[in-house]
């Protein structure tokens, strides 16, 4: 059979003004996992964004999944991939700058 | 996740055959009838449901999300322009039904079902549809196992006395409902039937109810015709009664984490666009006086449109979860 893969659209054009986490999603079934973040807009002054991604085994308590923030300062697509992150996945997401805001669609992309 | 094998080929050759019955072989049932009831009482998975003569699909979901979405409202390529009512209606899941107090509980059969996540945040609903059309008018059934749960919270301590979870006070309502275009362009009618838990004033209710109104669609939301953004299935929040003789405590269980599956079996009829029967367990529902309203105005590229929808609604500031383990829907010409 071929591999099941699945892509779940976690934030569609929502627009956030201050740090936010994104909402839990599982992915016990899949051993690889990919987000991709596309910002629409990213405003204000000097204005970024730092994308960590968190793991948890219970969707209820959350640690930073290890790696380097992943920081965004121009409107585009970026991405990364994750393995071995157990069942649950989020990303906490630091809005930086001087009244910044940012409009974002996020997907998390998973393959079996 | 499991790959399914199909042993001899028996669920694929059983859905040929009609529906089974109690009564043992007579001289009344034909052979093939005889036959095909035979096998579905000696099919593992299909035995526990009750399908018609023509099974359409039948999804386990440690197969995979079988064709259930994320329900969206119409856009025109800008998402900016969705509905707010359905603008965010949460990606389906596959779950293991894992909690934080045992680890993975799995599902009916396998590990894994269809889970419906709402965010944390008062009247917001997630939403999962799988879409079809028909081929001729006919009784449509659909069966499914399900479990119902609000996310455990860690508050301030609640009055408990070991039996009574203050969790269940934190689940709203689910729904079934459907979406029928019965020809070219219409008549379209939606069939909607809601479980409430608790009611909009957080009071424990618990019983069946059908919808009074029209759901808002796109085309009449951008005639200036959406009154509210909570409730997607009507047009004023209000508008459900009481299914007759709806009222059914189900089985929460005590607990956030524990999850127990009920049986449901609701049966609508394309030919008379109309409901016929809800079955939940032990409860059997007669809806053919049920009113199914429908749309005066006509929908362009939906003929014979068939789609089913699974929702669930919070009404606090608690993540509320609809769980399935499987599904099976069949039709009688």
């Amino acid at each position: 059979m071929v591999r099941r893969s699945f892509t779940a659209v976690i934030e569609k054009n929502t627009t956030w003004t201050a740090d936010f986490e994104t909402e839990p999603y599982e992915a016990g079934w899949a051993s690889e996992a990919r987000w991709f973040i596309r910002v629409l807009a990213l405003e204000g002054g000097e204005p970024s964004v730092a994308v960590v991604p968190q793991i948890s085994p219970d969707g209820l308590f959350w640690c930073d999944e290890g790696r380097e923030p992943v920081v965004i300062s121009q409107p585009g697509l970026y991405s990364f991939a994750l393995r071995d992150f157990g069942h649950w996945l989020r990303l906490r997401v630091m809005v930086r700058g001087k009244k910044p805001s940012v409009k974002v669609l996020i997907y998390l992309a998973l393959k079996e | 996740m499991r790959r399914r094998i199909f042993s001899l080929g028996i669920p694929a050759v059983s859905a040929l055959f009609a529906q089974p019955s109690q009564a043992g072989p007579t001289e009344a049932e034909p052979a093939d009838r005889s036959l095909r009831r035979a096998i579905l009482q000696a099919d593992f998975e299909l035995s526990k449901f009750q399908p018609l003569s023509r099974i359409l699909f039948y999804d386990d979901f440690d197969n995979g999300l079988n064709g259930w979405a994320e329900l969206q409202a119409n856009h025109n390529g800008n998402l900016d322009d969705l509905r707010p009512a359905m603008r965010d209606m949460r990606p389906p899941q596959l779950s293991n039904c894992g909690f934080f107090d045992i680890g993975g509980h799995g599902s009916l059969n396998g590990t894994y079902a269809l889970k419906l996540a709402t965010r944390p945040r008062p009247f917001h609903t997630a939403a999962a549809i799988k879409r079809l059309t028909y081929a001729q008018p006919s009784l449509v059934q659909f069966e499914m196992y399900f479990s119902y749960k609000s996310e455990q919270t860690f508050g301030p301590a609640r009055a408990w006395d070991g039996n009574v979870s203050p969790s269940e006070m934190d689940f709203g309502d689910f729904t079934i409902s459907n979406d029928v275009c019965a020809g070219q362009g219409g008549p379209r009618y939606m069939c909607a039937l809601r479980y409430w838990n608790t009611d909009l004033n957080g009071k424990l209710v618990r019983k069946w109810t059908y919808k009074t109104s029209l759901h808002t669609t796109t085309k009449m939301s951008r005639s200036g015709l959406e009154l509210q953004s909570i409730d997607y299935h009507v047009r004023n929040v209000t508008d459900w009664a009481d299914v007759p003789g709806g009222s059914q405590a189900l089985c929460y269980n005590e607990l956030a984490t524990k999850i127990n599956w009920h049986y449901l079996r609701w049966v609508f009829d394309t030919r008379e666009r109309r409901n016929t029967e809800l079955q939940v367990n032990e409860l059997v529902m007669d809806l053919r006086s049920v009113p199914v309203l429908v749309y005066d105005q006509p929908y362009y590229s939906i003929n014979h449109l068939l789609n089913f929808v699974l929702d669930v609604r919070t009404h606090t500031g608690v993540r509320n979860f609809l769980f399935v383990d499987s599904v099976l829907v069949s039709m009688e010409p």
